[in-house]
């Protein structure tokens, strides 16, 4: 039922520095610490100088999972070996800030947007719903695929926009899901959309209700 | 080029708006409206001179919203090939023209925050027309016009009337000129720049706008005066290392990579008398000055337009060449 190679499903490639841009912005949660901090160790071995205009946003482990128990969805405990905030504190970077919720964050990376000149790099590593918030909230300062680099990982638990009745089910692991606005089974399918940083939600059983396919946990 | 592809035009005015440049108005012969264009549009011009057809590409500069007529300016060219002098020489009111559709290769970005407009000397000409289109003011912009002196200044009260304070003028004469460094290094995040100008001008642009970490998605640029003749010529290998297109030999390749003044293999000079536009041909030539060299009557394989990825058959992208031939 789900078709494959649709072209809408974004593509994340492993972060680079990108040692052109004057000044570095770098948002992270969770295990997206540890590309981060490749690419800061990157840029150190380029130029120590890049490193005093970077600053990070950083959204912590522990905070990643409290999000995802708000939005029910079931707590992970942290990896021990995850590198931890001390580390940005250790690289003597522009400015390091830690959020314990990622609404916050990006409260604040509109914040930081609004006052950002011309040639600002965006490095955004987490989960992939955590990139598709940023990166919508980049779309609207004309920041393109030239500016912005994105590494997924973590949990692919997904945000699904119900067709029906438009609203947004957050933290989606099954391939069906039951929308919160509405209470329609909802097929998650894998056209997305950057503007509602969403994939679409249809509803499965419309032809024949109460006819569902089975439920499993695709997206973990 | 045939017939159906251009479209017949009378010249309805001529005006001399500074010693270099004379504005035309062109209407299309026996009435009616020109085909639609958006900010930044340019149309190619084709001359009957008396001993070659001239094609020069002219950015249209009238309003958007007005289709009776075309404007267009032309800068009398020190070293012309012939189509601007043609223009300003022998060009009357009521002579006829052929122009072809318009085409925009330099139109504004539509989601910018911001738009950043440099134009050197007749380089203006883009941006009256894109004036036009910002002119409800939803979008913020500027707009830095230099000039060699106050005489030279083109179309300032137009300008003045569209942009306002948004207009900011430089006079080489007052050694004022545009302080790129402090313009680019201090722009909101989603700007856009576009630069129309000398070649020099527009290179120093782009590379200043590296230097301050723009990406080059958000840099725009036209330039339509072509290199000198005869200079940083190429054979046209560049896509193929094995071998020339038309002369399949190791060393065309390796010759091909350094800028040369006539093909390697067949040594037909480009700037000497034999080089006819049966020989050479010019594509492209604001964007990769690319000389295509035709021992042959018809090229091999097709090769596209590097500006804008038309396929050419003849070695003659109609939508952005600047001209078929190199007038030797």
């Amino acid at each position: 039922m789900l078709v494959t190679g649709i072209k809408s499903k974004p593509v994340y490639a492993p972060l680079q520095a990108d040692t052109r841009g004057r000044f570095h912005l770098m948002l992270g949660m969770g295990v997206g610490a540890a590309p981060l901090l490749r690419v800061i160790d990157e840029m150190r071995s380029a130029s120590a100088h890049s490193l005093k205009h970077t600053r990070v946003l950083f959204v912590s482990e522990a905070g990643a999972a409290a999000a995802e128990v708000a939005h029910g969805g079931p707590a992970q405990g942290a990896p021990a070996t995850a590198p931890g905030i001390e580390q940005f504190n250790a690289a003597a970077l522009g400015e390091v800030q830690i959020f314990a919720h990622p609404q916050p964050l990006l409260d604040q990376f509109r914040a930081i947007l609004e006052q950002s000149l011309m040639g600002t790099r965006l490095y955004v590593a987490g989960p992939e719903s955590f990139i598709g918030l940023a990166m919508k909230i980049a779309l609207e300062f004309n920041l393109n695929k030239d500016e912005i680099r994105a590494e997924e990982c973590g949990t692919l638990a997904r945000r699904v926009y119900c067709i029906h009745c438009r609203s947004t089910t957050e933290n989606v692991r099954h391939n069906i899901v039951r929308c919160v606005g509405c209470e329609r089974w909802l097929l998650v399918r894998d056209h997305y959309s950057r503007r509602l940083a969403a994939y679409m939600g249809v509803m499965v059983d419309a032809e024949a209700p109460g006819e569902l396919p089975p439920l499993k946990e695709v997206f973990l | 080029l045939n017939d159906a592809q251009t479209i017949a035009v009378e010249v309805t005015g001529i005006e001399q708006v500074t010693p270099l440049i004379k504005h035309f108005r062109l209407a299309p012969v026996g009435g009616g409206e020109l085909p639609v264009f958006s900010g930044g549009s340019h149309i190619i011009v084709v001359m009957q001179g008396a001993e070659r057809v001239h094609r020069n590409p002219y950015s249209l500069l009238g309003s958007p919203n007005e289709l009776g007529t075309y404007e267009i300016g032309v800068r009398r060219m020190e070293e012309s090939r012939g189509g601007s002098h043609f223009m300003h020489d022998t060009i009357q009111v009521g002579s006829r023209l052929e122009i072809a559709h318009p085409v925009n290769l330099f139109g504004l970005d539509k989601i910018a925050r911001k738009h950043l407009l440099i134009a050197g000397g007749i380089g203006i000409t883009p941006f009256l027309a894109q004036l036009e289109d910002l002119h409800d003011g939803a979008v913020p912009y500027e707009l830095h016009y230099s000039v060699r002196a106050a005489e030279h200044a083109a179309f300032l009260e137009r300008l003045r009337r569209l942009a306002g304070a948004r207009l900011h003028m430089y006079y080489d004469s007052e050694g004022r000129l545009i302080p790129f460094e402090a313009l680019l290094a201090n722009q909101p995040l989603g700007t856009h720049v576009y630069v129309c100008g000398p070649a020099g001008m527009i290179q120093h642009v782009i590379s200043t706008a590296h230097a301050c970490g723009w990406p080059d998605s958000h840099i725009h640029w036209e330039q339509f005066s072509a290199p000198p003749v005869g200079d940083a010529l190429r054979c046209f290998s560049r896509a193929r290392k094995s071998a020339c297109m038309y002369h399949p030999i190791k060393a065309c390749s390796k010759a091909s990579r350094r800028p040369a003044s006539k093909c390697p293999i067949c040594a037909a000079a480009a700037s000497a008398a034999s080089a006819t536009p049966k020989f050479w041909s010019w594509m492209g030539s604001w964007c990769t000055t690319i000389i295509f060299c035709r021992t042959r009557k018809r090229p091999r394989r097709r090769a596209s337009c590097p500006a804008c990825r038309a396929r050419i058959a003849n070695a003659w992208c109609w939508t952005c060449s600047v001209e078929q031939g190199v007038d030797p």
